[in-house]
């Protein structure tokens, strides 16, 4: 086909080069949706947020049944087209009420893997507003380990009667966005830069021979159950899940590969998935031929909405771009902008091409 | 081809979980001249049918039968001054890692082997304890920079080890465990062609199995069968393992029952077993079977599955052992079971009420008659 020896002319990374022109309201995007109230299953400001952002720039736009935001923009080229799916998933980890003690303390449970060790002296907030700090049982308070049930949350109330929350309500971590230059730091990067890199992609990608379903994924940090149902609903012919992954640079690591700002890590293998080896090629190649920074991602312990899509239905080819990003799972994670663009570049450059998938 | 070849073609090759292209190849030439079709599913795994011999061109019902044709292997992580650090795919031991010879997957095909300290600096503590993978590493004899040129994060890692025959028919190797399973759907295909069937045999060997059945989850829904069987290998007889759900070797097969377990198809198998005496044990799992049959009874509304257990010692080291009569064994009950799928069965399986149908009683025999002749005839 002639279209298949068109190429995209896209810029050659260079970090001395001045911020791309799109890199601030990218970044006002981070800002917002990082600062955003969405733990698993209360996803809808998040979504709002996005749907405004998008809505303009798509040929379809849906809400599934379970809260996935699909939009659809229509390829150019002849049919039958192939679909191609990235998922982003909106929920962040937070925590859940389960007990409102006389005093008006609150205890909880973990929405997601929430570790202990990252909750004293932070502080969450609720779906109405309301801030809490977590406080905990004085008698415990060793330094070497803490316990979830030994924990609390205090939002200021003297009595049960004039606690503004109650058993149910969910809470995620309070911070807000920090731009350090290069770097950037915030709750909930994972995975809502992921959901900035398919938002930037949708805008910057002017014409593609596939239909490119973006979706908007719900609940992957209790289960990718979004994912499985979306993908479902969606029957990609490949699929991409763009996601945070854990780094090996930072003092007395685990023996990773991965570090900030050398580029978006093309996955290999996580506890969950094997990525498709031609899905992997195709991001590698992609990669190389536009001269964008990558690194190959073989992580224990982790997993994403990749591992749900893959096994939908009779299977789906399924690869991963993940945004190294430090400190996961804590209220200030930290990735690098320039990682994210070059995510971003590296969808465009695949999206606008035609792909071979055998 | 034989029964031991192609178990040692499949054993010698490498297919790490998500990486089984050269094992597949294999098998689909395998598979080929028994089947009316045959496909790869995108998870990588391969599908042949045969088409059921009916008489009467009504749309035939569907068997699936399956194995699963990855192994668990290691994957590299990191280049640490010019050696090789690594992770695994499924579950490897890392106490049988140290000192084995490995093959490095790199952008060349690199000889190597995983070494450790030597006993002589160990502490009294470090020589009781299991050293963990995470301190193992493999040395391929290159200096750093052409280690970096050669090799990357994410390259495949299999052992090396080719397969050796022992005494009374026993043979060891690498990766039996599930290609055992392999070697029996591919022979079983081989003997229904030979055979009347009036149901559809879909072949299947399995990507994925060893981390997280996804290549069955994927295939099962695609074919969408009315029963599906499982192979896959137990363990078999062998110095300090308990005597409960173990399987000897060269004593047949376990026919498996549990939950996980269609009670018909278990009945069905074991009274098979029984006509044509071929030797089982019951096996009984009160949860998991730990195979591709726990993943498949869950697809879609949900598949009436059977397990059969190969016996195999060892698993999960490079030295897994079985009887090859065994597989014969096995080859022949799936067989017999397959040709023996009728109508009737499919109610009972649904549950329908089974009224004497003069036609079908007196079809049935008939086709008993033949699969015996047929298996007579291969013995």
């Amino acid at each position: 086909m002639a279209t298949a020896k068109k190429t995209a002319h896209f810029p050659i990374f260079d970090k001395d080069a001045p911020p791309s022109p799109r890199a601030q309201p990218a970044k006002e995007l981070a800002k917002k949706l990082t600062e955003a109230y969405g733990p698993s299953g209360h996803e809808q400001a998040v979504r709002e947020l996005l749907r405004e952002e998008i809505k303009g720039a798509v040929d379809e736009l849906r809400v599934d049944a379970l809260g996935n935001l699909i939009a659809r923009k229509k390829g150019a080229g002849p049919t039958p087209r192939k679909k191609i799916m990235l998922a982003a998933h909106m929920d962040e980890i937070g925590v859940i009420v389960t007990h409102v003690d006389e005093k008006g303390f609150l205890r909880f449970a973990p929405i997601g893997g929430v570790r202990p060790l990252t909750l004293t002296g932070q502080r969450c907030r609720f779906a109405n507003g309301v801030i809490g700090v977590f406080g905990i049982e004085k008698k415990d308070a060793s330094n070497t380990e803490i316990k979830m049930e030994r924990l609390f949350i205090d939002v200021g109330a003297t009595s049960a009667s004039d606690t503004p929350v109650g058993v149910g309500d969910a809470a995620s971590f309070w911070r807000d966005y920090v731009d350090l230059g290069d770097r950037i730091v915030a709750k909930a990067l994972d995975d809502r830069i992921g959901c900035v890199v398919l938002v930037e992609t949708l805008k910057q990608l002017k014409k593609s021979p596939h239909d490119v379903f973006f979706v908007f994924t719900v609940q992957e940090e209790v289960g990718l159950r979004g994912a499985g149902t979306s993908a479902f609903g969606v029957q990609p012919d490949l699929a991409l899940a763009v996601d945070v992954t854990d780094t090996g640079d930072t003092p007395e690591s685990n023996t990773l590969a991965v570090a900030l700002g050398k580029g978006p890590a093309i996955k290999v293998k996580d506890s969950g998935m094997l990525a498709h080896p031609a899905v992997k090629n195709l991001l590698v190649q992609a990669a190389e031929d536009a001269k964008i920074p990558y690194q190959r991602e073989v992580i224990v312990g982790i997993t994403t909405d990749a591992a749900a899509m893959q096994t939908t239905r009779e299977g789906v080819l399924t690869g991963v771009v993940s945004i190294p990003t430090r400190y996961m799972h804590t209220p200030s994670e930290m990735a690098d902008f320039a990682d994210a663009q070059n995510a971003v570049k590296l969808l465009t450059t695949l999206l606008s091409k035609p792909i071979k998938l055998d | 081809m034989s029964i031991k070849e192609f178990l040692r073609q499949l054993s010698q090759a490498h297919g790490v979980s998500g990486y089984e292209h050269a094992v597949r190849d294999l098998v689909s030439e395998r598979f080929r001249p028994y089947a009316d079709e045959i496909a790869v599913t995108p998870m990588g795994s391969v599908i042949a049918l045969q088409r059921g011999t009916r008489a009467d061109k009504t749309p035939a019902p569907q068997v699936l039968v399956e194995a699963h044709m990855d192994e668990i292997g290691l994957m590299v992580t990191d280049i640490d001054h010019g050696f090789i650090r690594f992770t695994h795919v499924g579950g490897v031991d890392a106490r049988v890692l140290v000192a084995q010879e490995v093959v490095v997957q790199g952008k060349e095909t690199l000889r190597g082997i995983i070494g450790a300290r030597p006993p002589h600096v160990l502490t009294a503590a470090e020589r009781d304890q299991v050293i963990p993978m995470s301190d193992l590493w493999i040395d391929v004899g290159l200096s750093e920079t052409r280690v970096r040129d050669l090799v990357q994060p994410g390259d495949l890692v299999t052992l090396a080890r080719q397969v050796t025959a022992l005494k009374n028919d026993l043979v060891a190797g690498k990766a039996f465990d599930d290609r055992c399973g392999v070697v029996c759907v591919a022979e079983t295909l081989a003997l229904l062609a030979t055979m009347r069937h009036p149901w559809d045999v879909y072949a299947v060997a399995n990507a994925q199995e060893e981390v997280g059945s996804r290549g069955a989850i994927t295939s099962t829904f695609q074919i969408n069968p009315a029963v599906a069987i499982a192979l896959d290998a137990t363990y078999a007889d062998q110095p300090n393992m308990s005597e409960i759900n173990v399987v000897p070797l060269n004593q047949g097969m376990g026919i498996a029952t549990g939950p996980n377990i269609h009670p018909l198809i278990h009945e069905k198998l074991t009274e098979i077993a029984k006509a044509h005496e071929i030797p089982y044990r019951v096996t009984a799992y009160t949860g998991t079977t730990s195979t591709d049959a726990w993943a498949m009874q869950v697809v879609r509304e949900g598949i009436p599955t059977g397990l059969i257990d190969i016996p195999v010692r060892y698993m999960h080291t490079s030295v897994e052992t079985l009887s090859l009569t065994d597989l014969e064994r096995v080859s022949r009950l799936l067989a017999l079971f397959c040709a023996a799928l009728d109508d009737q069965f499919l109610k009972q399986l649904r549950g329908e009420p089974v009224a004497e149908q003069p036609a079908q009683a007196s079809e049935k025999p008939k086709a008993k008659n033949v699969t015996r002749k047929a298996a007579r005839k291969r013995k």
